[in-house]
């Protein structure tokens, strides 16, 4: 078990050095001045030479790798030349955003997804089983930005004065002041990394609300997370159906499973304990995988919903050719999507023996 | 009496075989026309096609025109089908107008020929590059295959659409840009299911009897492996072309593909994004095309995969 674990991790060194290789060398392929992007067309050659020497842009490019590999190492991703501040900064403010979002995304697609997945392929071929598999060829073809749209507008306007009625944007109403964690729990003079750790939670609006009792706040956070989950959970939802249902209908016509049956257990026991064992595997590998389309999505979802979150600001970034974030915020979420991978690897030495001890 | 039967088994062996043995494709093809998700697949393309060749016939305006000064109409004007009510002193736009005055329907029309080409040609252009590199790395093995699976391992290690997106920050904005960086971002997928193809093909007997009776590893790779990895390259490029457009239009939805005016769908949604509360057709059409398309290419995919399976082969 622990070699297999170490195994996997080796593998995935070279991948992430590739990565951060392959994000220093698009960021230096962008065509267009740094310079004159962020002080204006109008900056002299001299004003230029200074900015380029500050930035260790006037080095060889095998030079400013080497710098960019030292820095990384030791956690310093650079400054934003358009706001002026260490990117490591944005993204303890921005990353929580995301991640509140794109885990109760995952969250929903996955309980959602599996129930309809299992209800499908209990009743093959009943009128449940038709219906949820359209749904979910339909939930694979909607574009994001569509389906946010689209949603934007039935639940704001079309439902408006109605319960139903949602925000199409935004994470809080307009002027609602949000305290920090260490506010609300009297710790304003700590310092150091559980500082930082504690204002990166309260950057969730939905954990910062629970942890301070904070009710007014949960309630108004997942008033307007309703809208951005559901868009975003809509196609790892779908996928997650059909997988769950083509692999439950593999075992569900095993031997095992009339065993399970004629030993007289309950369908419940039959089907969650016995066929949803085997089933799991293939899907916990789509969940895993998921989550690249989450962090795709959250690009589109965020810039919907006006969310300032990582895909909301990487995208402003490109735009306005802010090198620092680009480069720092590309590499944490191509770092996630890997470690998330390797993640789901180890998982499966613990779902299945058969990793486990080959 | 055994005697007799040897004699007589010339004729009583022939009536088994006097069906012809049917092949892999047309059996599959007839599969195929007995699903009811893939039949559905096929109309939606079928008539998506016929849009896009038809699209100067049907449509009823220039897509690129502004009406401005030449009817009397408003912009983001509500569709407006005589058919169903609306006054005939008013200019008919079955889809309403756009917020530069033009026919939302011609636009949503000229808009098929875009998502296809793009869709079909960045798909062509990852499975030629993508096939040739992973026949090389699962062929030559050693080095060659750690090098170059190792490099799509990195791309892989891409969120799809971040990396698109990073590609066409480098290119500049633009379709054909997008059609390249969607292109690159598909290859590794390819290049993966080539590779285990030919390593799985590599093992079977038949080439291994094409080594000894000397054969050369091109005429082995071209004449064996090839069409025998060609079922999961044609499965997964259908459904890669649904991606495809699906990303485009998310590109060009963010304003990094197709450039106004071009009638492209993603792009015109992106264009009215503000005004979906006003204006919802102007979101609701060329997103039901998109949809309808993508469901298309979807569709025909997993039918695709169904007929093609072998282990749904009796």
């Amino acid at each position: 078990m622990f070699a297999y674990i170490m195994r996997r991790v080796a593998l995935a060194i070279p991948v992430l050095i590739g990565i951060l290789f392959l994000v220093f060398l698009l960021n230096r392929l962008i065509p267009g001045d740094p310079c004159r992007a962020m002080l204006g067309e109008k900056a002299t050659a001299q004003v230029c030479d200074a900015f380029f020497k500050r930035y260790g842009l006037d080095q060889p490019i095998p030079v400013q790798f080497g710098y960019y590999l030292g820095r990384v190492v030791t956690g310093n991703l650079g400054d934003s030349m358009r706001f002026g501040r260490p990117v490591t900064e944005m993204l303890t403010e921005r990353l929580p955003v995301t991640i509140e979002l794109a885990l109760t995304s995952l969250v929903v697609a996955t309980f959602f997804g599996m129930l309809l997945g299992i209800m499908a392929a209990y009743w093959q071929n009943s009128a449940v089983d038709v219906a949820t598999m359209m749904f979910a060829n339909l939930g694979v073809s909607i574009p994001v930005f569509v389906l946010g749209l689209l949603a934007a507008y039935l639940f704001a306007v079309v439902l408006k004065d109605t319960p139903l009625s949602l925000p199409p944007s935004g994470r809080l109403p307009a002027g609602m002041r949000v305290p920090t964690i260490t506010e609300v729990w009297g710790l304003t003079n700590l310092e150091g990394p559980l500082r930082t750790l504690l204002d990166f939670f309260s950057q969730m609006y939905l954990v910062n609300g629970l942890v301070t009792f904070n009710w007014k706040l949960v309630g108004e956070s997942i008033r307007h997370l309703i809208l951005p989950t559901v868009v975003l959970a809509t196609v790892p939802m779908s996928i997650i159906a059909r997988m769950t249902r083509s692999s439950l209908l593999e075992v569900m016509n095993l031997d095992y499973m009339r065993t399970a049956r004629a030993k007289g257990l309950n369908e419940g026991s039959v089907v969650f304990r016995h066929a949803m064992r085997n089933a799991l595997l293939p899907v916990v590998t789509i969940i895993g995988l998921s989550l690249g389309g989450l962090l795709s999505g959250a690009i589109l979802t965020e810039t919907i919903f006006g969310l300032t979150g990582v895909g909301k600001t990487l995208f402003e970034a490109i735009s306005s050719r802010d090198y620092g974030v680009i480069q720092g915020f590309t590499l944490v979420i191509a770092f996630t999507y890997v470690v998330v991978n390797l993640l789901v690897d180890i998982s499966y030495a613990f779902l299945d023996p058969r990793i486990r001890l080959g | 009496m055994s005697t007799s039967a040897v004699a007589n088994a010339p004729q009583q062996v022939e009536p088994i075989f006097n069906t012809k043995p049917r092949g892999l494709w047309s059996n599959a093809m007839s599969r195929l026309f007995h699903r009811r998700s893939a039949i559905i697949g096929m109309v939606l393309l079928g008539s998506l096609v016929l849009i896009a060749i038809l699209a100067p016939v049907l449509a009823t305006h220039d897509p690129i025109q502004s009406l401005i000064g030449i009817e009397n109409v408003t912009k983001r004007a509500a569709p407006c089908i005589h058919a169903l009510g609306c006054p005939a002193d008013q200019p008919q736009h079955l889809f309403g107008t756009d917020g530069n005055v033009r026919d939302l329907f011609s636009r949503v029309l000229f808009g098929a020929r875009l998502s296809l080409i793009v869709g079909i040609f960045s798909v062509g252009f990852a499975i030629i590059i993508g096939a040739t590199l992973g026949s090389l790395a699962g062929f030559v093995g050693g080095w060659t295959d750690t090098l170059l699976m190792g490099v799509m391992d990195i791309l892989l290690a891409f969120p799809s659409l971040i990396l698109a997106i990073a590609i066409v920050t480098v290119l500049g904005p633009g379709l054909l840009n997008t059609l390249l960086a969607i292109g690159i971002v598909s290859i590794p997928v390819y290049a993966r299911i080539m590779r285990a193809s030919v390593l799985s093909i590599k093992q079977q007997d038949y080439v291994l009897a094409g080594h000894s009776i000397g054969s050369s590893s091109r005429r082995i790779l071209f004449q064996n492996i090839l069409p025998n990895a060609l079922t999961p390259l044609v499965v997964q490029g259908t459904l890669g072309i649904a991606t495809a457009i699906l990303d485009a239009a998310a590109l060009s939805f963010l304003g990094l593909g197709a450039q106004p005016p071009t009638p492209e769908w993603g792009s015109m949604i992106g264009q009215e994004r503000n005004q979906v509360f006003s204006a919802p057709h102007l979101i609701i059409f060329p997103g039901f095309a998109l949809i309808l398309t993508v469901l298309g290419f979807n569709l025909l995919g997993d039918g695709l995969r169904d007929a093609l399976d072998p282990r749904q082969r009796s």
